[in-house]
C-alpha cells in the first residue's frame, strides 16, 4: 500500500474526508492518553501533540506529529513525520522521518489516526537510549529536497525498540 | 594497460584451474539426477558406443543427450496443469479449490509439499496462511453492521466479510483489492483488512468484489506466479515468447528448445550452450563485456583483401570470401589465409582455428617478455573471441536463409525443378544443421580459450576435433549457399539437381553425426586424451567420444593431432592415423574412419 507523494497534495477525496470527520468525532469522544489535538480548519492535516509518557526516557516532553492525509485515505497510508525538534531516538531521524513499517508496507485502512498514535507512543516508551540511528546524517542528507518519507524504501529495523 | 593486461593473464590460469577442478559451479545436479545412478549412466553409454558403429546410421545418437526431458506449455496448458494442481490438492484434503490455491501459493505450487506440511500440522499450516475454521469475530446480529474502513453503518447485504467475520462494505473491499493488485504480485497473499487478523482473502472474494479489470490483473499473476514460484517451470526468455517449459528431473542435459524455435539452457537461460557447461559460458559472457570496448572492431563486417588490400564486405555466411573482380581472391575470412590452403583439396589439414602464441625465444629482457606476455594473452583472447563472434553472426544469417528459402525460395524452386514441396526437405533440414552447428562450434571457441595451455595432449586433439568441424560445416554451409544458388537462378529443371540433393543430404547427416559427437566428446572432458597415460575409470567409461567424417578417408598428409600415447588394456587399439584411442570391438577408427591396422 504505497502512495505517490503527489496524491498527498490533492484534495480529499469524498470517501477520505467522511471518514476523517467520523475520525475527528471519535477523536473528541475518546482522545487517545498522552495526545492533544486542536481542532483546524484544515482537516487534511493534523498536527497532533505527543506528551512523554510518565517512567520512560521522554517523560514529561513534548513533541509535535505532523500527519498529512492522501486524497485516497484510509486505502493510502496518511505521512506522519515528528516536526522540528524530533524526539531523539534510534528509530527517529533528526528530519522527523520514523522508521515504522505500519506507516508504509504495513498500513491498513482499518488503522485510524488514533491506533498510529498509540504504536508511535508505544515505539518512543520502550527505547532504550536517546540516540539516532545509526545511518542518520546519510538518510537526512538524501532526503534535503523534500523527500517524503513515503518514498523512502524502507528496511525496518528490528521491533525489539 | 600493460598492468591490466598481466592480470588478465593471471586469470586465465585460474580460469582453467576453476573450469578442471570439478562440477561446483554446475547447477545442484543431485535435484536432477535421482533417477540416474551411475550403473544406468554407464549402461547408457555403452548402447551409445554400440550404436556408433552403425554404418551410416543417422540417429546414432539416440542417448541420454537427447532424450526429451521437458515440455513447452503454451497458456492452455498452463492453465489446465494449475487447475489440476488445484483440484489435486483440494480432492486430498478436501477444502475447496480456492483455499487448495491459497495454500499452493504459499508452498510455491509444490503440491507433495502441502500435502505433507498439512497432514505433519494442519492447524500450523491453516494459521500461516490465513485459513480459518471459524471467524474470530461475531458479527452482532443486529439490523446494521459498521464497516471497519469507512466507518459507516450497512445493512448485513452490503457487508462482506473473509472467514474471520470481520465486516467492511462492498465499496471498501473494493477500493482495498483494487489498491493491492495495483501494487503488485503481492496481492495473490492478501489477508483481510484487520492489522491483527491474518485471515485469507481468497479468489472467490476477489471475483466478488474487484473490477474487471482488476480480476483480469490479478488472473495474469496467478498464471505467472505458477510459473515463476514453480521449480520445475520458467518463462521462454525469447522476447514476445509467452511459453513456458517445465523441466523434468533426470539426465544432463539443460539444453531445452521452444515451440517458438529459440534453444536456451534450462540451468542459467543464456542461449543452448552446450558442449560448454553453464560457469563457462558465464565467465566467457563477463570476459567479453569487459573487453568489448577492444573487441568491437571484430564485429565489424569488414575486412582487408589480403591480395589487393580493399575493403570487402562480409554478406555470407561461410567463410570462404571472394575478393570482387578484377582481384577475385578467395580467401579465409577467419584467418585471411588463401582459400586454397584450405579444407581437402589440397589435402592440407584445416589450421585456422588454432591460436599459435608467436613463440620466439631467448633474447628478452624481463620487462620486455612481460609486455610481450600481456600483449600475447590480448592477442590470444582475441583469436578466440573472434572466432567465437564470426560463427555468432554466421549462424545469424544462416537463420535468415532458412527463413528466406522457407518463405520464398521453397516454393519457386519446388516449381522451376518440377519437385513437391515434401521433396525439397533436405534444403530446411540442410539450414537447421548449419544453424545448430554454427552454434555448437561458436561455443567450442569458449571452450577452448578455457582449455588449459599445459594439457597439451588435450589441446592439440581438441583443435584437431574443431579444425574437423569447422572444415566440415564449412562444406556443408558452402554447398547450401553457394551451390543451391545455381538451381535458385534456374529457368527449368536441372539434370544435376538429384546430384546436389545426394551430395547436400549427404553432407548434412555426416555434419550431424560430427557434431553430436563433437559435443559428448567436449562434454566428457575431452577424456580419453589423457597426457598422463593412466587408464583411469574416467577414460575407460566414456568410449563414446568421437566421430565419425566419412568419405574424407582420403586426407592423409599434413599436420596430424599427436595424442600422447597412453596405457591402453588388451582390448583398445590405438588409431595409427590420428592416434585416437578406439574400444576393442571397432574395425574402424571412430574419428576418421581408418581401417584398424
Ligand atoms: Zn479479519
Ligand atoms: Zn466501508
Ligand atoms: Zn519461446
Ligand atoms: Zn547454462
Ligand atoms: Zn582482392
Ligand atoms: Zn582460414
Ligand atoms: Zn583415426
Amino acid at each position: 500500500m504505497t502512495s505517490s507523494s503527489t496524491s498527498s497534495r490533492k484534495n480529499l477525496s469524498k470517501i477520505a474526508s467522511n471518514r476523517l470527520q467520523k475520525e475527528l468525532v471519535e477523536w473528541q469522544i475518546n482522545p487517545p492518553a498522552g495526545f492533544n489535538y486542536k481542532v483546524s480548519d484544515n482537516l487534511q492535516r493534523w498536527v497532533i501533540e505527543v506528551i512523554g509518557a510518565p517512567g520512560t526516557l521522554y517523560a514529561n516532553e513534548t513533541y509535535k506529529l505532523q500527519v498529512d492525509f492522501p486524497e485516497h485515505y484510509p486505502m493510502e497510508a496518511p505521512q506522519v513525520i515528528f516536526m522540528n525538534p524530533a524526539p531523539m531516538h534510534p528509530h527517529i531521524y533528526s528530519n522527523g522521518h520514523i522508521c515504522l513499517d505500519i506507516l508504509y508496507d504495513s498500513w491498513s485502512p482499518a488503522m485510524t489516526v488514533s491506533s498510529v498514535c498509540i504504536s508511535i507512543l508505544s515505539m518512543l516508551s520502550s527505547s532504550p537510549a536517546k540516540q539516532r540511528p545509526e545511518d542518520n546524517d546519510r538518510y537526512v542528507k538524501n532526503c534535503r529536497n523534500g523527500r517524503s518519507p513515503k518514498e523512502t524504501r524502507w528496511w525496518f529495523h528490528d521491533d525489539k525498540v | 594497460m600493460d598492468s591490466d593486461d598481466m592480470h588478465d593473464a593471471n586469470d586465465v590460469e585460474s580460469l582453467d584451474d576453476d573450469f578442471y577442478s570439478g562440477e561446483t559451479e554446475d547447477a545442484p545436479m543431485d535435484d536432477y539426477s535421482d533417477d540416474y545412478d551411475d550403473d544406468n549412466n554407464n549402461n547408457n553409454n555403452n548402447d551409445a558406443d554400440d550404436d556408433y558403429f552403425d554404418d551410416g546410421a543417422d540417429d546414432s545418437a539416440q542417448s541420454r543427450s537427447t532424450e526429451i526431458n521437458f515440455a513447452i506449455l503454451k497458456e492452455s496448458d498452463i492453465r489446465d496443469r494449475q487447475e489440476d494442481d488445484i483440484s489435486s490438492v483440494a480432492t486430498v484434503l478436501s477444502i475447496p479449490p480456492v483455499a487448495a490455491s491459497i495454500l499452493l501459493r504459499h508452498y510455491n505450487w509444490n503440491v507433495s509439499n502441502v500435502n505433507d506440511a498439512w497432514f505433519a500440522d494442519e492447524d500450523r499450516v491453516r494459521r500461516k496462511v490465513g485459513l480459518l475454521e471459524k471467524p474470530v469475530y461475531e458479527n452482532p446480529d443486529a439490523k446494521e453492521l459498521t464497516c471497519g474502513i469507512c466507518f459507516e453503518a450497512y445493512r448485513p447485504s452490503k457487508i462482506h466479510n473473509a472467514s474471520c467475520g470481520h465486516p467492511y462494505c462492498f465499496s471498501c473491499w473494493g477500493g482495498y483489492i483494487g489498491t493491492s493488485i495495483n501494487d503488485g504480485p503481492g496481492c495473490l497473499m492478501l489477508r483481510c483488512p484487520d492489522p491483527a487478523c491474518g485471515a485469507a482473502v481468497d479468489q472467490d472474494m476477489i471475483n466478488l468484489l474487484a473490477s474487471a479489470e482488476d480480476k483480469q490483473k490479478y488472473d495474469r499473476y496467478l498464471i505467472r506466479s505458477y510459473i515463476e514460484d514453480n521449480k520445475k517451470t520458467k518463462w521462454c526468455p525469447a522476447p514476445g515468447c509467452e511459453h513456458a517449459v517445465n523441466f523434468d528431473a533426470g539426465g544432463e542435459n539443460y539444453d531445452v528448445s521452444c515451440l517458438c524455435s529459440y534453444s536456451f539452457c534450462w540451468n542459467c537461460t543464456e542461449e543452448a550452450h552446450r558442449p560448454v557447461d553453464c560457469g563457462t559460458v558465464s565467465k566467457w559472457i563477463l570476459k567479453n563485456s569487459a573487453e568489448s570496448e577492444n573487441m568491437n572492431w571484430i564485429l565489424a563486417n569488414s575486412k582487408p583483401c589480403p591480395k589487393c588490400k580493399r575493403p570487402i564486405e562480409k554478406n555470407q555466411g561461410c567463410m570462404h570470401m571472394t575478393c570482387t573482380p578484377p582481384c577475385k581472391f578467395e580467401f579465409c575470412w577467419l584467418c585471411l589465409g588463401a582459400w586454397s590452403d584450405h579444407g581437402e583439396r589440397t589435402g592440407g589439414f584445416y589450421a585456422c582455428n588454432r591460436y599459435e602464441a608467436a613463440k620466439q625465444e631467448g633474447v628478452y629482457d624481463e620487462t620486455e617478455k612481460r609486455r610481450e606476455m600481456a600483449k600475447n594473452s590480448l592477442e590470444r583472447y582475441t583469436h578466440y573471441y573472434e572466432r567465437w563472434a564470426s560463427n555468432q553472426s554466421s549462424r545469424q544469417k544462416a537463420l535468415a536463409d532458412l527463413h528466406q528459402m522457407q518463405t520464398v525460395h521453397m516454393e519457386k524452386l519446388s516449381d522451376t525443378q518440377c519437385q513437391p514441396e515434401s521433396q525439397l526437405k533436405f534444403i530446411t533440414e540442410a539450414w537447421l544443421q548449419i544453424v545448430e552447428c554454427r552454434r555448437v562450434l561458436k561455443w567450442t571457441y569458449a571452450y577452448g580459450y578455457y582449455l588449459a595451455e599445459h594439457e597439451h595432449a588435450k589441446k592439440q586433439f581438441f583443435e584437431y576435433l574443431q579444425g574437423e568441424a569447422e572444415s566440415g560445416l564449412e562444406r556443408l554451409h558452402q554447398c547450401a549457399e553457394k551451390e543451391l544458388q545455381v538451381f535458385l537462378s534456374a529457368e527449368g529443371p536441372s539434370k544435376e539437381f538429384n546430384d546436389f540433393r545426394t551430395k547436400l543430404a549427404g553432407l548434412t547427416s555426416v555434419t550431424k553425426n560430427f557434431f553430436e559427437n563433437l559435443v559428448r566428446a567436449l562434454e566428457n572432458g575431452l577424456c580419453d586424451v589423457d597426457s598422463n597415460g593412466a587408464a583411469t575409470s574416467k577414460a575407460t567409461s566414456s568410449k563414446n567420444a568421437a566421430g565419425s567424417s566419412k568419405g574424407k578417408s582420403g586426407r592423409g598428409k599434413g599436420t596430424k593431432a599427436t595424442v600422447s600415447s597412453r596405457l591402453t588394456d588388451d582390448n583398445e587399439w590405438s588409431c595409427e592415423q590420428c592416434t585416437y584411442a578406439n574400444v576393442g570391438s571397432a574395425t574402424a577408427c571412430a574419428m576418421c574412419n581408418q581401417e584398424r591396422q
